[in-house]
């Protein structure tokens, strides 16, 4: 699978990044002042701009022969948002984007560490571990960043997932955001991300996030996720400049449109 | 659905924009007199809202809140940051949403809210 690069410190790309979402409203205004309006999801957009400073000469070339790749305009590849929440429906995890195992109970409503009540109470009636997670169309060669605020009344762990990697995390009394970072499985065209926890405990989850990076930004709701496997580049050209010794520098238009 | 507050509980930053609109036609006549009459409702009320210094939770606050009204298309209610007042049908004037992020915590966009006439 064709998939937008990472640089060499596991980022998509630098700041600044313009992230520009269009949809497509029919708008109808009678001659009182009223209007009639008409939605076509089929023709929203996303547009992201990249500009990229100081790149060295292998992550230049690796920008270059990713270009060649898709051909400008041509092929379609894979983006990762790395301003977005790769997760989609990261406060309905009662959502079928989620994959729950049986003996997992899942209580919506609960008190969040941002003062709302988006957070949710877990309960594993089994004796093994169980979790929630999600699959998504991200490379498994990518680096990855899994970040969750967990909490429990009786302290235990957590495992997060990055594919087929886990880690163990604690959790205590107070609200706590752990994270894991590491790359998915070599080669494969997917990767899992999850939360599981221990048989006979209860944990409260808050925001699990996705990021293809190494390490976690603040945390992003999402609802649509941020894995775009169509897009394709904003031009035919692209112009890198090579500002000193082993310093690169460019600017790159990606978009992804619903109907394509 | 509700317009979205930022994480400080309010929903402007200054410098923050106010616009009211009306209507009127005139009619002039060869005497030089002429007639005036509404033709529409009421006022037309526009706020228009510049958002900096924002972090990635509130940025992508606003983004959903953008995805959820599919642009110009959704109706919310909107609570003007000048005097509290609630108006309810408002839209978003544009289908095209921007948001910048500069660096870290540094993000922001700018949106225009309208009162639609029902």
């Amino acid at each position: 699978m064709l998939a937008y690069p990472q640089l060499e410190t596991g980022a998509i790309s630098q700041f600044p990044v313009k992230k520009t979402r269009r949809a497509r409203t029919i708008r109808n205004q009678t001659a009182d002042g009223t209007t009639i309006q008409l939605a076509d999801p089929a023709g929203g957009a996303t547009e992201w701009q990249l500009w990229y400073e100081d790149l060295a000469d292998e992550e230049a070339a690796a920008l270059l022969a990713f270009f060649a790749s898709a051909e400008g305009t041509l092929n379609s590849f894979t983006f990762l948002d790395p301003t977005g929440n790769l997760l989609a429906w990261s406060e309905a995890l009662d959502n079928a984007v989620w994959q729950r195992d049986p003996l997992l109970a899942l209580t919506g409503g609960a008190a969040d560490p941002a003062g709302g009540t988006r957070a949710w109470q877990a309960a594993n009636g089994g004796t093994g571990s169980q979790g929630i997670r999600q699959t998504l169309a991200a490379p498994g060669d990518f680096q990855y960043c899994m970040s969750v605020y967990l909490r429990a009344a009786t302290p235990t762990v957590a495992r997060l997932q990055i594919g087929s990697q886990t880690a163990e995390r604690y959790i205590g009394g107070g609200w706590n955001r752990v994270t894991f970072s590491a790359s998915g499985d070599a080669g494969a065209s997917s990767t899992t991300f999850g939360i599981a926890v221990d048989g006979g405990t209860t944990v409260q989850i808050y925001g699990p996030q996705a990021e293809p990076q190494n390490g976690a930004s603040a945390y992003k709701t999402s609802t649509t996720g941020g894995v775009y496997p169509d897009a394709r580049m904003g031009s035919d050209s692209l112009t890198i400049t090579a500002t000193d010794v082993n310093r690169h520098s460019c600017k790159v238009t990606i978009i992804h449109v619903n109907h394509l | 659905m509700t317009f979205p507050k930022l994480k400080s509980n309010a929903v402007a930053q200054y410098p923050f924009r106010r616009q009211v609109s009306y209507r009127t036609q005139t009619v002039q006549f060869t005497d030089g007199t002429g007639q005036r009459y509404r033709d529409a409702g009421g006022p037309r009320l526009q706020w228009s809202i510049q958002l900096e210094e924002l972090d990635e939770g509130e940025l992508a606050t606003i983004e959903q809140f953008f995805l959820a009204n599919q642009g110009a298309y959704g109706v919310f209610t909107f609570i003007d940051p000048s005097d509290g007042q609630e108006y309810e049908h408002c839209s978003l004037t544009s289908d095209s949403q921007a948001l910048v992020s500069l660096a870290e915590l540094r993000g922001s966009t700018t949106l225009t809210v309208i009162r639609n006439h029902t």
